[in-house]
């Protein structure tokens, strides 16, 4: 066997290149985005201000963070009556007092328990009024990705006597592992999982999920590469619930449903 | 001592394609490196119009922000029925009658299987129960099943004609039925141990003591809400 001789510099250089890529990846695919999104939001944040950046009291921040609440708080009940005189069920997503439930006309249909609440850190980040611009008002799904099937139809051709008609025993619905994901056209993400982490399914639908959301997740980056109007940078929520709650709330909503935060 | 061409070439392809897979990587992963980004900015959460205005004035504000909450808490409060209504969950084959302020009983129902039947000839059936806001048109005592087409199709028996004493059925309905329109009800079952599971053609199942207890707290026009 001939020994082959990889000399020092061969290594540093392709060490060297590595690095260079890892950088880069982090320039283009890391920072550019983020500043980008940063950029905008500043520019925002200036508008907004007036040029007003003085130092106030505590007690006069306490109190203009009083107001915020209560304002949040009297838009997301707006929201509520707005979505009342719709026919559609829509979901309540309540960060505040770690609740998601279902109403149709006003009438609350369901609520469930979050058990945990993840938030990314450009939403966590973002000032006070562009929250409340970001969650004002019923925000409409515009695309959805899920592990379960909103309508579970099963197929079942007419018996063709009488001795295969009482064969036939009530099928049962398999209960697949409920993960949904929301996607909105202001550039934000929610996602529903089930809080349970073992699977009561298969892990191949697990993985065929995670295939789609992963797939979602890069075409969306790789837009945002070509097209310097879309934000490269995507606020995300993900809120646990029990499997069948989880269940339960997305075969009741509508396609493209619309959806309340309040935070 | 030289590297024989044949090497040279592996190292450069394994190469290129290590940068191309890394390049996916980091791609793929690229929510994690806006993360990395983001941490390095920060916002300064400006006051803006709320700055120039002192405590007397805040408070105020808060005092008339918390007012109209108090009137849009009872405009939403007034869209709950205040008769008893019943909330029926497909999904978990769940039903809770309720009234504005209190639970009068909950527990589980059968609804629609999903089933789609296939006669053949385009002739088809999917046994859902229908979603949304619903309302009681009619009660019954001791209900009579008029059998539709596809109950003797599925069956594999000829389908009788429209007034044929074979389309009707006695007791299977249990004794009460509260019509909600297009042929769809709230009926008792002789199939009580597949209660709380999706068996039925489209109707809501009911045992038959929750089945007694809704028929006689709900009254024509009631709601129903079915999701």
């Amino acid at each position: 066997m001939k020994n082959i001789n990889i000399s020092k510099k061969t290594i540093v250089v392709f060490l060297v290149i590595q690095v260079a890529i890892a950088l880069l990846a982090f320039i283009l695919f890391g920072l550019i985005p983020a500043h980008s999104e940063a950029g905008k939001i500043s520019a925002i944040a200036e508008l907004k201000s007036g040029g007003t950046d003085k130092e106030l009291p505590k007690e006069t921040l306490n109190l203009i963070k009083e107001v915020r609440a209560s304002e949040h708080h009297e838009a997301y009940l707006r929201s509520t009556l707005k979505l009342s005189r719709t026919d559609s069920i829509a979901l309540f997503i309540d960060l505040n007092d770690s609740l998601a439930f279902l109403s149709l006309k006003g009438v609350y249909l369901f609520q469930s328990k979050i058990s945990k609440i993840k938030i990314n850190k450009g939403l966590k980040k973002l000032p006070y009024f562009l929250r409340d611009s970001l969650y004002s008002g019923p925000i409409q799904v515009i695309e959805e990705i899920s592990s379960i099937e909103k309508f579970p139809i099963v197929v079942k051709k007419a018996p063709k006597d009488t001795a295969e008609a009482n064969q036939s025993a009530p099928a049962l619905p398999i209960q697949n592992d409920v993960y949904v994901m929301f996607s909105f056209s202001n550039n934000m993400v929610i996602e529903i999982d089930q809080e349970e982490d073992e699977l009561a399914g298969t892990r191949r639908a697990y993985r065929q999920y995670k295939r789609q959301y992963r797939r979602w997740f890069l075409s969306e980056n790789i837009s945002a590469l070509f097209d310097p109007d879309r934000s490269g940078y995507i606020y995300h929520i993900t809120i646990e619930l029990p499997r069948e709650d989880a269940r339960s709330i997305y075969r009741a909503l509508p396609l493209k449903p619309f959806v309340v935060v309040r935070y | 001592m030289k590297k024989p061409d044949s090497i040279k070439l592996l190292m450069v392809s394994l190469s290129i394609a290590l940068t191309i897979g890394l390049i996916y990587f980091y791609l793929s992963k690229s929510e994690t490196l806006k993360e990395a980004a983001i941490s390095l900015y920060s916002f300064p959460d400006y006051p803006e119009a709320l700055a120039g205005k002192d405590s007397v004035q805040l408070a105020k504000k808060i005092s008339a922000t918390e007012k109209r909450i108090f009137a849009l808490q009872k405009k939403i409060e007034n869209l709950w029925p205040y008769d008893p209504y019943l909330i029926i969950n497909t999904t978990r084959n769940s039903f809770v009658l309720r009234t504005k302020r209190q639970i009068l009983r909950e527990g589980i129902c059968s609804t629609g299987s999903y089933i789609l039947l296939d006669a053949g000839d385009g002739q088809q059936w999917i046994f859902k129960t229908p979603k949304g806001e619903l309302r009681i048109l009619s009660k019954v005592v001791d209900p009579v099943w008029v059998k539709p087409d596809w109950a003797f199709i599925e069956e594999s028996l000829p389908v009788p004609s429209v007034n044929d004493p074979d389309r009707y059925e006695y007791g299977s309905l249990g004794d009460y039925a509260l019509r909600l329109g297009d042929g769809y009800m709230i009926h008792g079952t002789l199939y009580q141990r597949f209660l709380g599971l999706p068996v039925t053609h489209g109707c809501v199942r009911l045992g038959d003591e929750d089945l007694k207890i809704v028929y006689k707290n709900l009254q024509i026009g009631s709601k129903v809400y079915i999701f």
